[in-house]
């Protein structure tokens, strides 16, 4: 499975409340062709905070499932960010991390992921982890996790691959205010 | 700043709209993240980054929010400041604690103390002093920013060496 397949297998499993917040690069223009919807937040810059929004808004919508879309190397720059959420251990908040052990958005160069398992650290962070590796398997874990109460870690593993969506050409303001408006109904 | 003073501050801010208090705890600051704590408004968290994110997260779900940090975590968050809160514009009070505003502060405090003023304005940053004397107008004027979707800075000098 490769990150695109993977990340609109997670897009597709959304219903038409949830929330969904991705991550810098390439995830976030992968989501954003996959399923564009007025509920994802798309971010662009500030690599490894998507989590971090991700728990502001799981705070403040607790009637609404928050899906972060996020990387290994993403969230291997935000580490402390598992922390806090596993302290305040929102019951909304799905935390899915593309796994391919690099840092594709910069030209594929490794992260440290193939030697540490970020699921084991979210798992000792109180969070529910699961771990998967085929489509099948993720899209199994996706309804498992549907009526689950969070905080919940999905670690996907996926192959590393030359595939880049297109590039997210709307305002970041934009953005922003499309998503004000969406989850404030 | 005075220990009531930097109380009343939080309260006053708390109950004029400010529902979010989120930062890494700086001593400058000390009374003021403890009356948050008490209150049980405050989050702490590992990074100011961090910090920066979460509020973005509750800012774009409606709720008002303040970050509070040390001058040197405010240089940790240059990054985060331009490509996430100004880039999308969002609203912020920013509450910098600021370590090396006198000579004599400890030593990893002398560069980014003296260069703080400066890296403010070259950021683009709207701030303005907060002290014993001001604070009342002064939250008003950045709650009045807030409520108009923008982002600003109050700083609290460090006025004592411990």
């Amino acid at each position: 499975m490769i990150r695109r397949e993977a990340v609109e297998v997670v897009a597709n499993s959304l219903t038409s409340k949830d929330i969904a917040v991705s991550a810098n690069g390439f995830i976030s223009r992968d989501l954003h062709e996959a399923k564009d919807r007025t509920m994802n937040f798309y971010m662009i810059g500030s690599m490894g905070l998507a989590s971090s929004i991700g728990l502001g808004l799981a705070i403040k919508n607790s009637k609404r499932r928050v899906y972060i879309f996020d990387g290994d190397g993403n969230i291997l720059m935000n580490l402390g960010s598992i922390v806090t959420i596993g302290s305040l251990k929102p019951k909304n908040l799905i935390h899915i991390v593309f796994d391919n052990s690099a840092h594709e958005s910069t030209g594929g160069q490794p992260t440290n992921s193939a030697q540490v398992k970020i699921d084991m650290l979210a798992k000792a962070a109180n969070y529910k982890v699961f771990r998967v590796n085929s489509k099948i398997k993720l899209e199994s874990i996706l309804k498992k996790i549907k009526n689950m109460s969070g905080p919940i870690f999905v670690l996907v593993k996926i192959e590393k691959n030359k595939y880049v969506s297109r590039r997210i050409e709307m305002e970041p303001t934009l953005i922003k205010t499309r998503f004000m408006k969406a989850i404030s109904r | 700043m005075k220990e009531e003073i930097q109380r009343s501050v939080f309260d006053y801010l708390s109950e004029k709209g400010i529902e979010n208090f989120v930062g890494v705890p700086d001593s400058t600051l000390k009374h003021f993240v403890d009356q948050g704590l008490k209150k049980k408004r405050t989050t702490i968290t590992t990074r100011e980054e961090e910090a920066i994110g979460i509020a973005t997260g509750m800012s774009l779900s409606n709720s008002s929010s303040l970050v509070f940090m040390q001058n040197a975590g405010f240089a940790n968050s240059l990054s985060t400041i331009t490509s996430l809160v100004q880039m999308y514009q969002i609203p912020i009070i920013f509450l910098i604690g600021w370590r090396g505003y006198l000579k004599n502060d400890a030593p990893e405090h002398t560069k980014i103390g003296t260069i703080q003023p400066k890296l403010i304005s070259t950021l683009g940053l709207e701030s303005k002093i907060l002290t014993d004397g001001n604070w009342k107008k002064t939250c008003d004027w950045a709650l009045n920013k807030i409520k108009r979707g923008k982002f600003c800075a109050l700083v609290i000098r460090r006025e004592f060496v411990d």
